[in-house]
């Protein structure tokens, strides 16, 4: 992900191995915004979202070497900062306030022009998506808020097609089920 | 879940191609999905790019000791040799290299990494492959059979790796998975029995003599 004239990933990677840290901040610039969205819509809070960002970016400026293919550095730090989210959403401290604090997040992030109607449908269904697990929550963000096809969800989690398929079918399933508590 | 309805929600139907029956609950899922696109947090912070940059600039900055000690913990190609000699003695001094755990080698040699000159203990890095595992440590004589070894599955592609700084000697270890499961390495090149029914693997540091 590079304009044309910006070096590729590949070459900024091999800089800043070489020693040319500050190189990093192409890589920083490149893919804060769609880690920082992943986050967000995994953990439902934008503070929390930011740290984990910043976390996984620090993350993967240390363990830069370990990244197998310096051309799909993007993918191998999103994979970061998702495993980063869900040992969040996994974290017991996380676990005791998970549902209050979405919802809370949701009616703080209504506009004020938001009837209260929507913004309660809204907060009902972000509470039912905290409900599920950190996995199929993950499957359906990356499905169905994020538009991604499973070819890229392949490549970025490296679960099989049809392991990705069940996920979000299983989480579908879960949804409906939650929502229909609510109702 | 209407299996139909899954199909269409996998991009796999069109809402045409579905029953009438169907077509409201389609909907709905389209709507719901849109409302949550909708709820766009935006990009990253401002303060993001200056924040991170600010601590890589940190890291960059430490002493040059610290500097040295990075590089120095860069993997390098590992020798693998016999067990003779292993244990002779040797004048050593106090720095660390790094070697990962060697590939497999002709059947019944000990796997063995070699101290470079000068070297008290070497770091070795040891790597599973264990896909969906929540945690992976790895627990060896050298640490007292203990679990604090944690490796690092960084980019969640299910290989996990970690680095022991390890003392020239022959040394058993095994990996426990998700706290519980012991397994052995399977790219080990020598084993042996427990005691207890399952295998160590046996890995050796030779120093920096014996090569």
């Amino acid at each position: 992900m590079h304009t044309h004239g910006e070096p590729s990933d590949g070459a900024v990677v091999r800089a800043v191995l070489a020693g040319d840290s500050e190189q990093y901040r192409l890589l920083v610039r490149r893919y804060q915004d769609v880690l920082y969205r992943h986050a967000y819509r995994m953990v439902g809070r934008a503070d929390d979202a930011a740290d984990l960002t910043q976390r996984a970016l620090v993350n993967g400026f240390r363990k830069l070497d370990r990244c197998r293919d310096p051309e799909k550095v993007g993918g191998w730090l999103f994979r970061i900062v998702a495993n980063l989210c869900k040992d969040f959403l996994k974290s017991p401290r996380r676990q005791d306030v998970s549902v209050e604090a979405t919802g809370a997040d949701v009616i703080d992030a209504a506009s004020p022009d938001d009837d209260l109607e929507r913004a309660e449908v809204r907060r009902t269904v972000r509470e039912a998506l905290a409900r599920l697990s950190p996995e199929q929550r993950e499957a359906f963000v990356l499905k169905h808020v994020e538009g991604r096809s499973y070819e890229e969800m392949t490549e970025l989690l490296g679960a099989s097609k049809s392991a990705l398929k069940m996920r979000v079918m299983r989480a579908r399933e879960e949804l409906q089920n939650l929502l229909k508590v609510y109702r | 879940m209407n299996a139909r309805l899954n199909a269409y929600l996998d991009g796999e139907e069109t809402r045409d191609d579905l029953p009438p029956e169907l077509r409201a609950e389609a909907d709905a899922w389209d709507a719901l999905a849109r409302d949550l696109r909708d709820d766009d947090p935006g990009g990253a912070p401002p303060w993001m790019e200056t924040a991170v940059m600010a601590e890589i600039a940190r890291e960059a900055a430490r002493p040059r000791r610290e500097g040295l000690l990075s590089w120095l913990l860069r993997p390098r190609p590992i020798q693998v040799s016999p067990l003779t000699g292993l244990l002779a003695a040797a004048a050593l001094a106090a720095v660390v290299f790094v070697v990962r755990t060697p590939p497999a080698g002709p059947e019944g040699q000990v796997a063995t990494v070699a101290a470079p000159a000068g070297a008290t203990e070497i770091l070795v890095e040891f790597t599973l492959e264990a896909p969906g595992a929540r945690s992976v440590a790895v627990s060896g004589d050298f640490n007292d059979w203990g679990d604090d070894v944690v490796l690092e599955d960084v980019d969640g592609d299910g290989v996990w790796t970690g680095r022991v700084p390890l003392r020239p000697g022959v040394h058993k270890y095994m990996f426990v998975i998700d706290g519980e499961r012991w397994v052995t390495d399977p790219k080990a090149d020598r084993y042996e029995d427990d005691g207890f029914g399952n295998r160590n693997a046996v890995l050796a540091v030779a120093p920096p003599s014996s090569i």
